[in-house]
């Protein structure tokens, strides 16, 4: 049972870390540089999916990017009728292999008409808009192709009908009264926010405080303090405690700050309150293990290049899983702590069981905190 | 001749000191290890994506979103992309209730008689019920009108098949010829290729600020300063010394990379450029070095002009790939990719990037050596960056 004197040591402790940490200049600049980088990620995906997605695209009407080139002999033809239905810009050239010489400048694509009455198409597959042109293109293909085939067989117009059309789809809204704001209501957009942009955001802070935890010990030890700080009357325990708070302290306002940012942004974060519970382990996990680094080199140089180290490895094993299928280690995945910020995040209702899935990250933090103070009493039992 | 011998001896002690550490020897080949995952992770990736129709840069997602089914005939239920949404087989009553509890995202049914409508050659009816208090409807909303397409697409070909069996009409196809690398690939292949032959230019700046930052704490530059040599000549001592060091780890990760399988065009040339570009970077990092109070401040500096650095060498790459403009080849990472790609590049193209980079260097390494002769920058009390800049630009007097 913690006495109030040795809380108020720990606070003392604390209270000198957090003063050195808000005196940093750089790392308040740091802070700020984190908005520009929110910002900046959920503008670029907003692009990205307006750009792949064909719907979007003709609301946002960048009809004028779509080009494709044509023969003159089709213009006028039922098959540039249906592409511009599609909303492309045709553009018709003498000959098609004039149009063909613009493919990859000017043109997306080059259609032609063979004589065997077969649609032929060119495209520049490395052009931003090949996706969205080349869905519209073989849309406006297969309606042509029905068309043909439809005037041959002589059928009544409800006949017609049924074969252009022969499944009727019809979308109803429920909950509508609590329909959450998306910035983008775009598949691409939801899929690459919360399923990498959300965890990302939310973990920059703890990848970005690793810089000061190195110095925490580290620093001490070369400013010739840290005899002193042995020497403190705290057990290694608290010792270890006061130097984690302020920074997790930090990391977790501002992790929080930017889950606002993103409700702002018209991302809405559900669940924000486990997600602080996940984040509060996984930052533990981050600022002992640089604490202990920085504890075990006797260098600076080799405490960042160590501490560099393992923020790659932490990168591989938080993010990778995100982007991988993989039928072995799909159950695996399911206990990495990225992989549960996703799920947390995007679901307004959850079961609260999800929650046994940070069992691994709480365990394995409480291991690295455990060996921190171990290894801060052994410092202990040699320096002094 | 007196002048080169001096740098050449620094440059020779900061090698051979750097390479005895064993801890800096242990670091410098889990590094390779580090490339070794990068390699293995980015083969993987390259053949998830080469896999999918589509090629398209998004998480896996998996269990993303669940959606309740109520398909009887199961020809729309087979059509639903299972990787991103989670099917749940139902007969419809209680999947109000589910999405209510947040069990399920939606409930999309067909109609019961769907087999014999279409054997009739009826409308089938689709509805889709979706929770809009859920982010995740796009997906499935997205994901049920796929569905609907491409049933719709295969059903329309089955009634004209059926409308006219005696088709005379040649089955018009759609034939598409493609030209150009898909954009996604381009980035996978070359800029990761890229990326992985400049990254060991990054991992070498802490011996520059040890060696420099380093003196500053162990109060040791007094002694250095003291000595028969002048600032710029140790200052350059020490940075061909990581130069050196840096010559030697992409030596290194090049050999790996064409043993994994990589083609690598042009090598020696390739080597060279990337060889040549440690120089400014080492340059940029005397400057924090020189002009850094301590490591905390150094560490700090170094984490942000390298993610400048790295925006300035890699932008310019990006740029190449979707617009082919010659301004671009002033980033030596375009001409690297331009080269171990083998596509054709004119001299001029590759002078380009080597005068930018020399020029740097020169720029850089004359500002450290502006900065490392200053009692007060070295000593303190250090003058802040604003005042600086004007004394340097002549501006104001010291």
């Amino acid at each position: 049972m913690k006495t109030p004197s040795t809380i108020t040591k720990i606070m003392a402790l604390a209270k000198k870390e957090a003063r050195d940490i808000l005196q940093n200049r750089i790392y308040l600049l740091v802070v700020l540089v984190q908005v520009f980088i929110i910002i900046g990620a959920v503008g670029l995906v907003a692009v990205a999916a307006v750009a792949s997605d064909p719907a979007l695209l003709d609301q946002v009407g960048v009809t004028s990017a779509l080009n494709i080139g044509l023969p003159q002999n089709l213009e006028g033809s039922s098959l540039s009728k249906y592409l511009e239905e599609e909303k492309i810009t045709l553009n018709y050239y003498n000959t098609t292999d004039e149009a063909k010489l613009e493919l990859g400048t000017k043109l997306v694509a080059v259609v032609d008409l063979s004589s065997s009455g077969e649609v032929v198409v060119q495209v520049d597959t490395s052009n931003v808009f090949y996706p969205v042109v080349s869905t519209k293109i073989s849309d406006a293909v297969d309606k042509f192709n029905t068309e043909k085939t439809l005037k041959n067989a002589g059928l009544n117009e409800s006949q017609v009908n049924i074969i252009q059309n022969p499944v009727n789809f019809q979308e109803i809204k429920i909950n509508q009264d609590n329909q959450v704001p998306l910035a983008l209501d775009s598949p691409y957009f939801v899929e690459v926010i919360y399923g990498f942009i959300v965890p990302f955001i939310l973990l920059l802070p703890f990848f970005l405080a690793s810089n000061i935890v190195t110095d925490s010990v580290v620093g001490e030890k070369e400013r010739k303090t840290f005899e002193v700080l042995l020497m403190t009357p705290l057990s290694s325990y608290m010792v270890i405690i006061g130097k984690i708070i302020p920074i997790l302290f930090f990391s977790l306002i501002q992790s929080i700050a930017w889950i606002a940012v993103l409700d702002l942004l018209r991302v809405p974060i559900f669940n924000p309150g486990l997600l602080v519970l996940v984040l509060f382990f996984m930052g533990l996990a981050f600022i002992g293990v640089g604490i202990l680094i920085s504890m075990l080199v006797d260098s600076t140089k080799e405490a960042n290049s160590a501490i560099t180290l393992v923020l790659v490895f932490a990168t591989f094993i938080l993010f990778i899983p995100l982007f991988v299928k993989s039928e072995i280690f799909q159950g695996v995945f399911n206990f990495i702590p990225t992989v549960l910020m996703v799920k947390l995040a995007v679901s307004p209702n959850i079961r609260p069981e999800i929650m046994l899935y940070l069992l691994p990250t709480l365990i394995i933090s409480f291991l690295i905190f455990v060996g921190t103070v171990r290894s801060f009493r052994h410092e202990r039992a040699i320096r002094l | 001749m007196k002048l080169n011998m001096n740098f050449s001896i620094i440059t020779r002690w900061e090698f051979k000191n750097t390479l005895k550490s064993k801890k800096f020897l242990l670091i410098f080949f889990m590094q390779l290890s580090v490339l070794a995952m990068l390699i293995f992770m980015f083969n993987s990736f390259a053949a998830n994506i080469e896999s999918e129709k589509g090629l398209s840069l998004t998480p896996s997602l998996v269990d993303f979103a669940t959606l309740d089914v109520d398909d009887q005939g199961g020809l729309f239920k087979k059509s639903i992309d299972q990787e991103i949404i989670k099917i749940y087989s139902t007969n419809g009553n209680s999947s109000f209730l589910r999405i209510e509890a947040g069990e399920t995202n939606g409930l999309y049914t067909v109609s019961s008689d769907s087999i014999v409508r279409i054997q009739n050659g009826e409308i089938v009816d689709t509805v889709l019920y979706l929770d809009y208090a859920d982010p995740r409807r796009s997906v499935i909303r997205d994901s049920i009108n796929t569905t609907t397409k491409s049933v719709s697409s295969a059903l329309t070909q089955s009634y004209l098949q059926s409308a006219n069996p005696s088709n005379n009409t040649p089955q018009a196809g759609l034939k598409e010829e493609k030209t150009g690398e898909s954009l996604p690939m381009q980035i996978i292949k070359k800029v990761m290729l890229v990326v992985l032959l400049f990254l060991p230019l990054f991992l070498f700046g802490n011996i520059i600020i040890d060696s420099v930052v380093g003196e500053k704490e162990r109060k040791t530059a007094e002694i250095l300063v003291a000595m028969p040599i002048s600032p710029g000549e140790i200052l350059l001592g020490k940075g061909l010394a990581v130069v050196a060091i840096s010559a030697l780890q992409v030596v290194m990760w090049i050999v790996v990379l064409i043993a994994a399988g990589f083609t690598i065009n042009n090598v020696i040339l390739v080597y060279l450029l990337v060889v040549l570009t440690a120089v400014p970077i080492v340059g940029l990092t005397s400057i924090i070095a020189a002009y850094a109070k301590n490591y905390k401040e150094a560490g700090i500096g170094i984490t942000f002009a390298y993610v400048m650095v790295v925006g300035f060498l890699i932008v310019p790459a990006l740029a190449y790939i979707s617009r082919k403009s010659f301004s671009a080849n002033i980033s030596p990472m375009t001409t690297v990719m331009r080269l171990f790609a083998g596509e054709a590049i004119t001299i001029p193209e590759i002078l380009m990037s080597v005068t930018f980079v020399i020029i740097l260097s020169i720029i850089f390494f004359g500002i450290a050596t502006w900065l490392f002769r200053r009692d007060d920058v070295l000593f303190g009390p250090r003058p802040g960056p604003v005042k600086l800049t004007l004394q340097f630009l002549r501006i104001k007097k010291r």
